[in-house]
């Protein structure tokens, strides 16, 4: 940025102006960068602390377990019941897979 | 403080961090001391067997006339929207396979759709990087076409996946290109929130390609990203990811909750699905199985069946696979029998009461499949 009156002053000193404006520009995004890593650094932490008390991944395994047998699955070959009837209306009514071919144009 | 002390000041932190990353990466493998498949075993699981004729294609919805990118099913009936290259919607009875809407949208370069929880509204988006709402109920305006009832605005990228939160109507979660996720309040068309704003911390560093918002507390949503990371959003609390999952070496192409609502699956460039548990960031589970040739194919899509026990993930080679997610096995290529699809599978969904798994092509069919075979209730 040139102030006023630049063109009165000599092309060093302009140089010279203008390298401190980048220079400012350039700290505050090293700051702000600064700032983000160091707010990082503070949430890394707190993770840290976590897994400090963190449960091992075999109880996570073990709930996955237990859901996944109990819940009645209609695509399964072997499921917990009840049976819905509903379950099978895929192969009840018109047959034709084909159904209704209009072409959207 | 000179700019030469900042840069110094700037080295140190980075170092920080990277040594602290490093440190949990080495505790978190610690804690594994076992993955899903391991404990099945251990607790002497037997592996689930199909027959070639259990899983049955029982409809080919035709009408499209370029390649399904999206498809979404109702939470009650049996209606589907899908999503084309050939720049339209369609609305389907995926039993009778009528077609009750055929939306030409105001842009054709479409990426994802989304029904609304009552079934009265779709919303969808792409390259235009917004977000297109229609009322199924409005009148067609001169030209036959269904008008636009809202179009939220203000990401600065494509939108790559929407989807309803779950009981509400007026608000949606986009998945957007410029790196953020946003909710939106369709009423207002104005966003909610933005998570992974320029200043906010724990944000993407790359594109986000789907998100998946948890059943069951619906303030919980994931993201998966071209940064490789998944991540785990709070909508109360836009300001921070509340958890980063690491693990995968390509970008996250698909994000889908589990079942429990407290494990979610993913699917990835690198070719393999994963299992994470989001209260403890865990890695739980790798499904990975070469295809022919030793071929490592990207995972586009994947669904889980309603009880959990079945993944189902389709690859850019046009496979289908069906995981036991309990034992890691392969228990059905759905890609590779008769009835299947002539292209690649590009999006996956399973009906309201888990009964049917409806799959989209490339091919510019949709297919319906339900399980043909004997079922036995223990």
């Amino acid at each position: 940025m040139q102030s006023d009156g630049s063109e009165t002053l000599s092309p060093t000193t302009q140089r010279l102006q203008s390298f401190s404006a980048a220079d400012t520009r350039g700290k505050h995004r090293i700051h702000a960068e600064l700032k983000r890593l160091e707010q990082e650094t503070r949430f890394l932490e707190e993770e840290l602390e976590q897994l400090e008390k963190m449960e091992n991944a075999s109880s996570a395994c073990k709930e996955i377990l237990k859901g996944a047998e109990t819940k009645p699955d209609p695509l399964l070959p072997i499921t917990h019941g009840p049976l819905n009837p509903f379950w099978d209306r895929w192969f009840e009514g018109p047959q034709d897979s084909k159904g209704c071919r209009c072409w959207i144009l | 403080m000179s700019v030469a002390e900042l840069k110094e000041r700037h080295v140190a932190a980075s170092d920080t961090v990277n040594s602290l990353r490093e440190r949990l990466k080495q505790k978190r493998a610690s804690l594994l001391d076992t993955d899903v498949a391991g404990y099945a075993r251990s607790q002497g699981k037997t592996p689930l067997t199909f027959g070639p004729t259990d899983l049955v294609c029982c409809r080919t919805l035709q009408g499209h006339t370029g390649k399904v990118y999206s498809l979404d099913w109702t939470s009650e009936k049996n209606r589907i929207v899908s999503a084309s290259q050939d720049g339209r919607l369609i609305v389907w009875n995926a039993l009778t396979s009528q077609k009750t809407h055929a939306i030409k949208l105001p842009c054709a370069w479409v990426m994802t759709c989304a029904f609304s929880p009552t079934g009265q509204s779709v919303a969808c988006g792409g390259l235009d990087s917004a977000c297109s709402i229609f009322n199924l109920n409005s009148l067609c305006d001169k030209d036959g076409n269904l008008p636009v009832s809202r179009t939220l605005n203000g990401h600065k990228g494509y939108v790559s996946s929407c989807q309803y939160v779950p009981d509400e109507d007026a608000h949606l979660i986009t998945g957007s290109g410029d790196h953020t996720c946003v909710l939106w309040d369709i009423t207002t068309g104005l966003r909610t929130s933005v998570f992974g704003g320029e200043f906010q911390s724990g944000r993407h560093t790359a594109d986000v390609l789907s998100v998946s918002i948890n059943q069951s507390n619906s303030r919980l949503f994931v993201s998966g990203s071209c940064d490789t990371t998944a991540r785990l959003w709070d909508t109360r609390v836009a300001s921070r990811a509340v958890r980063t999952f690491h693990g995968h070496e390509g970008d996250v192409n698909v994000v889908k909750f589990f079942p429990d609502g407290n494990r979610f699956g993913t699917g990835s460039d690198d070719g393999t699905c994963r299992l994470f548990d989001i209260r403890t960031g865990h890695q739980l589970q790798v499904y990975h199985q070469p295809h022919s040739d030793n071929d490592v194919p990207p995972v586009k899509t994947i669904a889980f069946s309603i009880s959990g026990r079945l993944l189902f993930a389709g690859y850019t080679n046009g496979d289908c696979y069906v995981w036991d997610t309990l034992l890691a096995k392969v228990v059905l290529n759905l890609g590779s029998l008769q009835t299947s699809h002539e292209a690649q599978i590009s999006c996956l969904g399973l009906s309201a009461d888990g009964s049917a798994l409806c799959t989209g092509s490339w091919d510019t069919n949709l297919k319906i499949w339900a399980f043909g075979g004997h079922r036995k209730i223990i």
